[in-house]
């Protein structure tokens, strides 16, 4: 996928700037996600949880080659047909060709985080078929010609206003709609498009090995839809996906939605193990897997980073991020935004590809306390700031910076007598022997050196 | 191309894993069963937006679901009916097609307290279950489950096509933050004991 | 009890008064406080920047000077204080997590780049110098037992700032608190109050615009107070620099002198503190340079 990573710091300055009602309507979201995420937590033993399910994920990567093997004959089993992708091309291309071979003219597509990291729907519109996204912020999205900026909530950093004048312009819905209204403006159009659509194409926020079975959680029963109505489904889900059995499943269905959301579930929850092979069952004739690598093993090679392949997609740690807060995901120029971002990316995109991300963060250390995989993100933060050093990613003038405070801090003589004519030099004086501090002064009134150094009122004595 | 994409996808994924110790699978997640399974689903089904009714036990319970339906609102003219719905909990209205019917009446296979959900087999067929704005679905109460792992590992020999866990009514918060129920499936799911 | 104050190279340089008021409280409270005079910075910039070479040459430094190894010129008031201070305190959260939590990991990996502390030594003077280190309010309420200060406090209102090392690395979630209320003050919620106020050092220059937008997050929110109050230098600087901007007019006390007005009943520490002095008179328009 096309990223715009690089220019960060330029873009969340102009969302922050900017006059769009990003911050109000992202900061209210996400706090009041993870105040959901908190009392979901404070029902269980939350701690067990997250370490047991840290456990099952980090057994599983570990034995990531086995799984992968079981879950693919058992699925075979199952009569699902199993696809690899090793990157989005091919990925792109076999679903393309599923869609040729069934001569699909319109598809119905369940909120995938993974699809769009292949880039899949302009793949199928530029082929001349109809795609509708039915998550309903997707929907909103897809109307803008918008990217999702949030893995659970996409268009949590739209208005209501914004969504009335949208669903105006395209549905001819009355302006000033109240949100039920407006949902079922949206329901009436993708109602009609799951009944007509030949291809249902979902992700997958599981793979049960034992069972060869798809798991997919949601909250407005679009995905059960998806994956119901058309004659093919098709998941689309990443290789990091996988738990060995049922009881796993059970567990993880749990503390996503927690973790999430705050519910003790989804309101709904597809289990696809195949098509549809009873009589009575009116589900679809074919049902496909496309197991996407496509950067994943690098980030499993990693000595650090493939911990972050624990990750739910459950959007927690954005929501506890307060960095994330003032400017929603789109800042982060990538489908994987916020905390996990930071620490995902540079491992599926390269580490060059995805600064400065592992440097967009306060390192706070919330998103580590609400993931519930415990995903050490500072610390892998600081593993990539470190390689990125070590590649020269970062600017010259910051290593020049640190490296002379690393020979003044080792050498005390100097070091006091550089402290002495820097707390005489006043704010200013400061700034001009510290140029860096031009980006501080940009936001903020400069310091005030104390005059006289804590030392020198050491020496002459503290009463 | 696939086949190619397969070796090379489980070569990388070797070496990657090669050198690293495996980590030992932690077991069962602990979790304690509530004492009473059908009083706890009840409760967090409620909790989650579901509704319970019970049949009146001085009448056929088929009976009394026509009347049920007939007093919701709006009132429930045409039902699509799951094929594996037993005769006796099937109510006296005309059958329409799920894409039409004001209510789809189900049969649960079982159900899970801990999360409040419903356990639906694609044979109910799916139709019935998504599609109309009001989903009934008949629980049996010797089959709730204290927890949702115990309601999975039961069906793991006999899983059919697909499955759907319904625990409340269809919702979305996507638009302005409010809460809207019914925007694909069914706004009130209601669970139904005999 | 013996203590080795680690002032730091920000309270050194900036909060200078508010690290003479932390040496009063604990002398207040019966400590030996004594001062190792070849101290610098903790290392925590490079640290966080992700440079650890530098990083680690300057904890190397820091256990050095701590550990009272050969060669140090100790401190002309208490010559041999170093090695013989009980306990080593830091009146900075984000520092005093630096040497507990960081050092350890820190010098556990990399070459031995100064040469003068083996690298098999240095793993377990780091894990000793991490037993024996506390951030202020930590080793007031957890290694002396103390909550109960004074009552100079009295009629203050504050809100507590509390920087997210201590917060999340150091779980001191109630302890400021707890120690501005056994000193008088009413400690008031803060809707953000456990939210990252958008320091974090290098963060706060490379992602300037972002930093200032969560320190407005921090300053929106805030109740009617007297005082913020916060034990991280680093926070205080970047907050105020914010309030200042903003021309907001908020009052910002270091933790430390917070509790020395309680200890000693407001008049005399008053004159003490350039702190807050410093930052009232200096609502001035912003200088750029």
């Amino acid at each position: 996928m096309h990223t715009r990573i690089g220019d960060y710091a330029s873009r969340s300055r102009e969302i922050i700037r900017g006059d769009l009602g990003v911050r109000e309507a992202v900061t209210g979201a996400t706090i009041a996600f993870d105040q959901k995420r908190l009392q979901g937590y404070a029902e269980v033993d939350a701690d067990a949880w997250r370490r047991w399910a840290e456990g099952v994920k980090s057994h599983t990567l570990t034995h990531l080659d086995r799984y992968l093997t079981e879950a693919e004959a058992r699925l075979e089993a199952n009569g699902t047909e199993v696809h690899w992708a090793a990157d989005a091309a091919e990925a792109r291309e076999v679903v393309m060709s599923l869609a040729a071979r069934h001569s699909v003219k319109s598809v119905v597509k369940g909120k995938s985080m993974v699809t769009e990291e292949i880039d899949l729907n302009p793949a199928l519109e530029a082929a001349g078929i109809e795609v509708y996204e039915t998550d309903l912020g997707e929907y909103i999205l897809q109307l803008l010609g918008e990217e999702p900026s949030h893995i659970l909530g996409p268009a949590i950093h739209k208005s209501l206003q914004q969504v009335q004048q949208l669903f105006a312009d395209h549905l001819g819905s009355e302006p000033g709609g109240d949100p039920d209204t407006l949902a079922r403006a949206a329901r009436r159009v993708l109602r009609d498009a799951f009944i007509q659509s030949d291809m249902g194409i979902t992700g997958g926020n599981f793979l049960v090995a034992e069972t060869g079975t798809v798991a997919l959680i949601e909250n407005e029963g679009n995905i059960r839809l998806t994956t119901s109505l058309p004659r093919v489904h098709v998941a689309v889900v990443g290789i990091e996906k996988l738990v060995p059995c049922m009881a796993d499943l059970a567990g993880f269905l749990q503390l996503t939605a927690r973790a999430a959301t705050g519910q003790p579930i989804g309101c709904f929850v597809s289990l696809v193990q195949g098509p549809a092979a009873h009589p009575d069952d009116d589900g679809p004739e074919e049902v496909h897997v496309v197991l996407v690598d496509n950067g994943r093993t690098n980030v499993l090679a990693h000595e650090h980073a493939w911990e972050a392949l624990r990750c739910l997609r459950c959007g927690a740690c954005l929501n506890a991020c307060p960095v994330y807060r003032q400017t929603g995901g789109h800042a982060y120029g990538y489908v994987y935004s916020g905390p996990i971002g930071s620490v995902l990316d540079p491992g599926l995109l390269g580490l060059h590809e995805a600064m400065p991300l592992p440097f967009a963060s306060s390192l706070c250390g919330a998103c580590e306390d609400a993931c519930p995989v415990r995903i050490p993100i500072p610390e892998m933060l600081l593993e990539w700031r470190r390689e990125a050093q070590e590649e020269g990613l970062t600017p010259w003038k910051e290593r020049a910076a640190l490296k002379a405070l690393a020979s003044v801090a080792t050498r005390p003589g100097l070091y006091r007598a550089a402290g002495r004519i820097g707390s005489r030099l006043g704010a200013t004086g400061v700034a001009r022997a510290l140029p860096m501090l031009g980006e501080w002064a940009a936001e903020r009134a400069l310091p005030t050196p104390s005059g006289r150094t804590f030392r020198e009122l050491w020496r002459e004595g503290i009463e | 191309m696939s086949a190619g994409a397969r070796e090379r996808i489980m070569a990388r994924v070797a070496r990657a894993t090669a050198s690293r110790p495996g980590v030992p699978h932690p077991g069962a997640l602990v979790t304690l069963p509530a004492e009473d399974a059908v009083d706890a689903f009840v409760k967090r089904f409620t909790i989650s937006g579901g509704e319970v009714a019970r049949a009146d036990p001085e009448r056929p319970p088929g009976e009394w679901l026509t009347g049920f339906l007939r007093g919701l609102e709006p009132q429930v003219m045409g039902v699509a009916v799951g094929p594996d719905v037993p005769p006796e909990l099937r109510p006296g209205l005309p059958a329409v097609a799920a894409a039409h019917a004001g209510a789809g009446i189900s049969m649960a296979w079982s159900a899970a307290a801990d999360t409040g959900s419903l356990v639906l087999p694609s044979t109910g067929t799916r139709a019935v279950q998504l599609l109309p704005p009001v989903h009934v679905v008949w629980v049996p109460a010797a089959r709730v489950f204290a927890r949702l792992e115990d309601a999975l590992r039961e069906l793991e020999a006999e899983l059919p096509a697909a499955l759907g866990l319904h625990s409340g009514p269809s919702k979305s918060a996507d638009i302005g933050r409010t809460v809207v129920t019914g925007v694909h499936g069914p706004g009130r799911c209601i669970a139904a004991f005999s | 009890m013996r203590v080795a104050l680690f002032v730091t190279c920000l309270a050194d340089h900036y909060f200078a008064a508010a690290a003479a008021d932390a040496v009063r409280l604990l002398r207040h409270l019966g400590c030996e406080v004594a001062f190792p005079a070849d101290q610098t910075c903790c290392g925590q910039p490079a640290y966080n920047a992700g440079r650890l070479g530098e990083a680690r040459r300057m904890a190397e430094h820091t256990l050095e000077v701590f550990a009272g190894a050969p060669g140090d010129p100790g401190d002309p008031a208490a010559p041999d204080a170093p090695t013989a201070a009980e306990a080593v305190v830091l009146p900075s959260g984000s520092c005093a997590t630096m040497v507990k939590k960081f050092y350890p990991r820190l010098l556990a990996g990399g070459a031995d780049t100064s040469g003068s502390v083996a690298l098999a030594n240095r793993t377990s003077a780091a894990a000793a110098l991490a037993d024996r280190t506390f951030d202020l309010a930590e080793f007031i309420v957890h290694r002396l037992g103390v909550t109960e200060l004074g009552s100079g406090l009295a009629g203050r209102k504050v809100a507590v700032h509390q920087g997210c090392h201590a917060l999340r690395e150091l779980r001191l979630e109630t302890e400021p608190a707890v120690l501005l209320e056994g000193a008088g003050a009413e400690v008031v919620s803060w809707e953000a109050q456990e939210e990252c106020c958008g320091f974090g050092g290098l963060f706060s220059v490379k992602m300037s615009a972002v930093s200032a937008a969560m320190a407005d997050r921090k300053l929106d929110t805030l109740p009617e107070v007297d005082w913020v109050v916060s034990g991280d230098g680093g926070c205080v600087l970047h907050l105020d620099g914010r309030n200042r901007a903003r021309g907001t007019g908020i009052e910002f006390v270091h933790l430390a002198t917070a509790l020395w007005r309680g200890v000693a009943g407001g008049a005399r520490a008053a004159e003490g503190s350039d702190v807050a002095a410093t930052h009232a008179a200096a609502a001035r328009p912003l200088e750029v340079p």
